[in-house]
């Protein structure tokens, strides 16, 4: 092997992974506590809530999740200097906005899915609202979630490139750094272009972890029907 | 000094011309990716659909590597990497393969699933009435399963769209690219992305409409 792979690789497994690892372990976390929570409360027959939740939904599935990156990372500070993040943090905060968006609706389908019965037996049960979604509903619907929650997983590790287009240090950037360094003239770099070579392996990278998690997800769908 | 006020209005009349050709650069990559990613998806489709060898698994492989690899990657791959391998192409046509590439993957995935719902019998009822098995398909699986596979195909046709915002990455002056560039300029950031989102969902939420009208219009009897 060439005496500029080893660096290079090292460089985008130490310092570019780490950063694919963070934005995608926030974007899952928050996407999946607000969009269960949005999804549930769409289920309530109350207009007003309901009308909010689904603009929401409808706002941040229908922009490209690189508009709402753009909204964050420079449109926040624009409207107030505290509401300031780094690259990373933005990149995150987009993924779950529209990430959120995907798992409500997902979660507005599991709840309507889970027969009139179980909401009749919690109430008879003595269960409120609450104890009844959180007790009776929600665990079952979470069930019918398990292969959505993995495809979004595997969507927002790739989505979580995005973040390479306002310079945040992520697998995309890091090999992109790696490519412009080696072009530069010694001591530097070597002076030559490897782009194919470090672009195909970042490929290569990905489809490493996202492969195993679509048959995993394809595997949950065929078990659970 | 940032200057504090929001006017929409002279943003939008002072960069009219930049920012319709961006527009329409937009409306030019998507419109050529859509009619490249419907004919991918078509022929593959059928040929997944029917088991025909070696296209068959070759369009398996094509699919899980686009699926499984982030668009940024691939629009990387196109833009850096083939001018190493000599092949060098401008940022245009880099911008429709990219996502035509992308959304064919996708597509061939939806026609595969739409033909294959052809139930069997409509199929050996083409059969039986004389048809060769390219003019059953012509005649009897595409008509139909073309019809079940269009929703999906469309939905597929919508982030084709948003993702030529990812043009950005390389730098072609789609609407995205336009817009934020205008706006580093005059820093009028909110202006600049206030028209992108209003664009983009305009062109969203109008796709997805005429999905809702095409379903109910094309709708297939309900037979059985």
């Amino acid at each position: 092997m060439p005496d500029w792979v080893e660096p290079v690789a090292r460089y985008i497994l130490e310092e570019g992974l780490p950063g694919t690892l963070r934005v995608s372990a926030i974007a899952v976390t928050g996407s999946a506590l607000i969009g269960v929570v949005f999804g549930t409360l769409l289920t309530i027959r109350f207009l007003p809530l309901r009308g909010l939740i689904r603009f929401y939904i409808e706002v941040f599935r229908g922009l490209p999740i690189l508009v709402t990156v753009f909204i964050v990372y420079l449109g926040l500070p624009s409207i107030s200097p505290q509401l300031e993040f780094t690259p990373l943090t933005s990149a995150s905060i987009a993924l779950v906005l529209w990430g959120s968006a995907q798992v409500a609706e997902a979660t507005r389908g599991a709840v309507q899915s889970i027969p009139r019965g179980q909401h009749e037996a919690a109430s008879a049960l003595g269960f409120g609202w609450v104890g009844r979604h959180s007790s009776v509903i929600l665990p079952q619907a979470l069930r019918r979630l398990l292969p959505p929650f993995v495809s979004l997983l595997v969507n927002i590790i790739q989505n979580s490139t995005l973040a390479q287009v306002i310079g945040g240090l992520e697998i995309l950037e890091a090999g992109e750094r790696q490519s412009e360094r080696l072009t530069a003239s010694p001591p530097i770099g070597i002076g030559e272009i490897h782009a194919a070579e470090i672009f195909a392996g970042v490929a290569v990278l990905f489809f490493l972890i996202s492969f195993p998690l679509t048959r995993l997800a394809a595997t949950i769908e065929k078990r659970l029907i | 000094m940032l200057v504090a006020t929001y006017d929409l209005w002279a943003f939008v009349s002072e960069n009219r011309a930049e920012l319709l050709d961006g527009l329409l650069n937009t409306l030019k990559v998507s419109a050529f990716a859509i009619v490249g990613a419907l004919f991918i998806g078509l022929t593959l489709g059928a040929a997944r659909a029917h088991r025909i060898p070696v296209v068959s698994q070759l369009t398996a492989v094509y699919v899980e590597v686009i699926r499984n690899t982030p668009i940024l990657v691939q629009i990387f791959l196109i833009f850096y990497a083939l001018p190493q391998l000599g092949i060098l192409l401008d940022q245009f046509t880099v911008a429709w393969l990219a996502v035509m590439i992308w959304g064919g993957a996708f597509n061939s995935e939806n026609f595969r699933a739409g033909f294959e719902a052809v139930s069997h019998r409509h199929r050996e009822a083409g059969l039986a009435l004389g048809f060769g098995r390219f003019s059953t398909f012509l005649n009897i699986t595409l008509p139909i399963g073309g019809r079940i596979a269009l929703p999906s195909s469309i939905n597929t046709y919508i982030s084709v769209v948003k993702n030529t915002s990812l043009m950005y990455g390389i730098g072609y002056a789609e609407l995205a690219t336009t817009a934020i560039n205008i706006s580093n300029l005059t820093l009028e950031t909110k202006e600049a992305l206030t028209v992108l989102g209003l664009v983009y969902l305009a062109l969203v939420w109008s796709l997805s409409a005429s999905i809702r009208l095409l379903e109910s219009r094309l709708a297939l009897p309900e037979s059985q």
